[in-house]
């Protein structure tokens, strides 16, 4: 029974569905806000275009490149997709409570996003190219601009609620009826921002600029080995916007007889289609003024948001 | 036998055996050509750029790094001061701050 929790409903098919899923989401929504009409033929209305894009590059040829470090360039892409699937278990999805659940798992939860972005640079770095290795390093130099005003935003309803448990902090969301988006509106404005940062989204797409250094860290990956990367984009994704529903948005909470897992999809598309519009609003910074803009502006109001939870406001 | 199935070690396992198991069957139904010089040279846009690795000029983001260093403290011990409210995690906060107030200097040169 487990195991088949672990293999299917809330587990890795159900996960790795769902995770393409979003991207069509993410893609529709992306071009209808452009005027476009976004994937199109493949099945009802392109649903199933992210699957095919998936299956064609699953059945592209393999490259590596002489100059590459062969271990670390074939391992990267592997880590890039187990990461993001092993972090989603942590995250309520069809109970209140997560398959994985500890206390202190949100802490466990940062140091996996922190882990995506070194593979992110090892990966730039171990293909021995000028546009991996320049993208690799933006990567690097990104975090140092984000990680910190994203921990800080991400304690915040920790320790309002208690707990540094996420099914914990979504069940204490459910049981006051007062969601965090409400108590800590400032704190939830500045995750918005780090998301799209760690997600490489478009004001923060800095590391992969494609009409600067080509695809920035991912120039030299082809054939299966993007197929895994972009699979476990897709899931970083998910993993985004389910860590806004259960740390922000009350969690996958059961009302009557609908099933948890049904607010959950609900809440998350919500989440998605935020993104995508910050997405499609702005434009992208410069390296620089992304670092300086974020210890500047956000740091601060992250400590101000830290403040004003430890005075018990929100 | 639960308890074992749903540990953190088992899922990463698990996980990183299925995105093993993805990379081994595009290998398996991959395409296979012959392999030449071009195609195993890095991307160069043309130009005749030699695989090398670059030096990288960090010097103007060493402040960031060191910063990084004092607020990550900061930030992971606010997290588990959760049950000792009031005074501890402010003086955690002061102390923090004095740390930057004195390498404010270090910000001014870089």
């Amino acid at each position: 029974m487990a195991l088949l929790e672990i293999l299917l409903f809330p587990g890795f098919l159900f996960l790795i569905i769902l995770a393409l899923f979003y991207e069509w989401v993410d893609r529709k929504y992306f071009a209808k806000l452009q005027n476009r009409y976004g994937p199109l033929y493949t099945g009802p209305s392109g649903l199933l275009q992210p699957i095919a894009d998936f299956l064609k590059l699953l059945s592209k040829e393999d490259i590596i490149p002489k100059a590459a470090d062969k271990f670390m360039f074939s391992s990267a892409p592997v880590f890039l997709l187990s990461l993001p699937l092993l972090a989603l278990f942590l995250i309520p999805i069809a109970d209140q409570t997560a398959l994985v659940s500890f206390e202190g798992d949100l802490i466990f939860l940062m140091f996996i996003f922190t882990l995506i972005a070194v593979t992110v640079f090892i990966a730039g770095w171990s293909s021995v190219s000028r546009f991996s290795t320049i993208g690799g390093v933006r990567a690097g130099f990104q975090m140092l601009g984000y990680e910190i005003p994203m921990c800080l935003v991400m304690v915040g309803p920790a320790i309002a609620a208690k707990t540094l448990s996420i099914s914990k902090i979504a069940a204490w969301q459910a049981g006051n009826t007062a969601w965090f988006v409400w108590l800590q509106p400032l704190g939830f404005a500045i995750f918005l921002l780090c998301l799209l940062a760690e997600l490489e989204w478009v004001p923060f797409d800095i590391p992969e600029a494609e009409t600067e250094i080509v695809a920035g860290w991912m120039t030299e990956f082809g054939g299966p080995k993007l197929a895994l990367i972009r699979l476990g984009k897709n899931l970083e994704l998910l993993l985004a916007a389910s860590l806004i529903t259960s740390l922000f948005l009350g969690g996958p909470n059961s009302l009557w007889i609908i099933p948890p897992v049904v607010f959950f999809l609900i809440k998350t598309s919500i989440a998605v289609m935020l993104l995508t519009t910050l997405r499609a609003l702005f434009a992208r910074f410069r390296i620089d003024q992304m670092i300086s803009g974020a210890w500047k502006y956000l740091l601060p109001l992250a400590v101000l948001q830290m403040i004003l939870v430890q005075f018990g406001l929100g | 036998m639960i308890d074992l199935l749903t540990s953190l070690p088992f899922i990463f396992l698990l996980s990183l055996l299925i995105a093993l198991i993805l990379y081994m069957i595009g290998g398996k139904v991959g395409a296979r050509g012959e392999e030449t010089a071009d195609k195993v040279a890095p991307y160069a846009c043309g130009e005749d750029l030699p695989p090398r690795k670059l030096q990288i000029d960090v010097e103007r983001f060493l402040v960031y790094a060191v910063y990084f260093l004092i607020f990550d403290i900061l930030a992971f011990v606010l997290a588990t001061s959760l049950n000792t409210p009031g005074i501890f995690p402010v003086l955690y906060s002061l102390i923090v701050l004095m740390a930057v107030v004195i390498l404010l200097p270090l910000w001014r040169r870089g």
